[in-house]
């Protein structure tokens, strides 16, 4: 095979198309970082959601239990219902924090609980819904003290 | 460490279909495995990892629960009255260990 001219032109453009494709994901991710943290974790691109509210307090004294309430809109039929929701604190030495499991019919999407925060972040909520989107939603918390040691 | 005491606070009875939510804590340390003691060995992690309510034998709600859910795990949720029967909450501690409660609920 010889190399010509128009073999250089086409693999050039394939390569930079390859290129562009794998930056792709980094380019979506807001300033924050929160998006490229989802994508690595799952490989999915989240959608924030207003349906998926994750409420918690701006600045808290102590990293040791942070009040948590989530609540998710979903009519939680056996078609429409929420298969799972996560949440993650991406500065935490271990970043998992819970994962609740709601039943269609019998619970609803809206949990409360505590957390321990090392470092000011934002906390980030996931969830699953049964028609396999990935809804999120983000909470920025200032902790004054680390909650993890 | 004291033992884990679960508590529970589930309204005695409720209307059918009517959503009612239920508080439950364990007191339970939470002991991350990130800790060390005073001559420098990691204490070994012993938290709560796992919580269940079954209602009436079939699991309702469940959640799975990692290092970083504070001591004394507390959980507030949420569920719609079918009919009259046994709540049951489990508590797993990691080691196998199982503590639980039940409450019979009145549905009108």
């Amino acid at each position: 095979m010889s190399l010509t001219r128009r073999h250089m032109l086409t693999r050039t453009i394939g390569t930079a198309a390859c290129a562009l494709a794998l930056l792709a994901p980094k380019r979506m991710q807001a300033a924050d970082g929160v998006q490229d943290f989802v994508w690595r974790l799952t490989g999915r691109a989240a959608t924030p959601s207003d349906r998926l509210r994750l409420v918690m307090p701006a600045e808290f004294s102590t990293g040791y239990t942070v009040p948590m309430d989530i609540s998710i809109d979903s009519p939680m039929t056996k078609s429409d219902h929420v298969k799972s929701l996560r949440v993650f604190a991406p500065k935490n030495p271990l970043v998992e924090v819970v994962q609740f499991h709601f039943v269609p019919e019998r619970s609803l999407p809206r949990v409360s609980t505590r957390v321990r925060l090392a470092a000011p972040q934002h906390v980030v909520a996931l969830a699953e819904m049964s028609d396999g989107s990935l809804l999120m939603a983000k909470a920025w918390v200032t902790v004054a003290t680390n909650g993890c040691l | 460490m004291t033992t884990p005491v679960p508590r529970v606070m589930v309204p005695g009875s409720v209307s059918r279909h009517e959503v009612f939510p239920i508080k439950a804590i364990i007191q339970h340390e939470m002991e991350t495995g990130l800790r060390t003691d005073s001559t420098g060995q990691v204490i070994p992690r012993k938290i709560i990892n796992g919580f269940v309510c079954r209602y009436g034998s079939v699991e309702v709600f469940r959640a799975d629960l990692h290092e970083a859910v504070a001591a004394n795990p507390f959980l507030e949720f949420y569920l719609r009255a079918t009919e009259s029967g046994r709540l049951e909450f489990i508590w797993q501690e990691d080691g196998g260990a199982i503590y639980s409660l039940s409450h019979e609920i009145v549905v009108t």
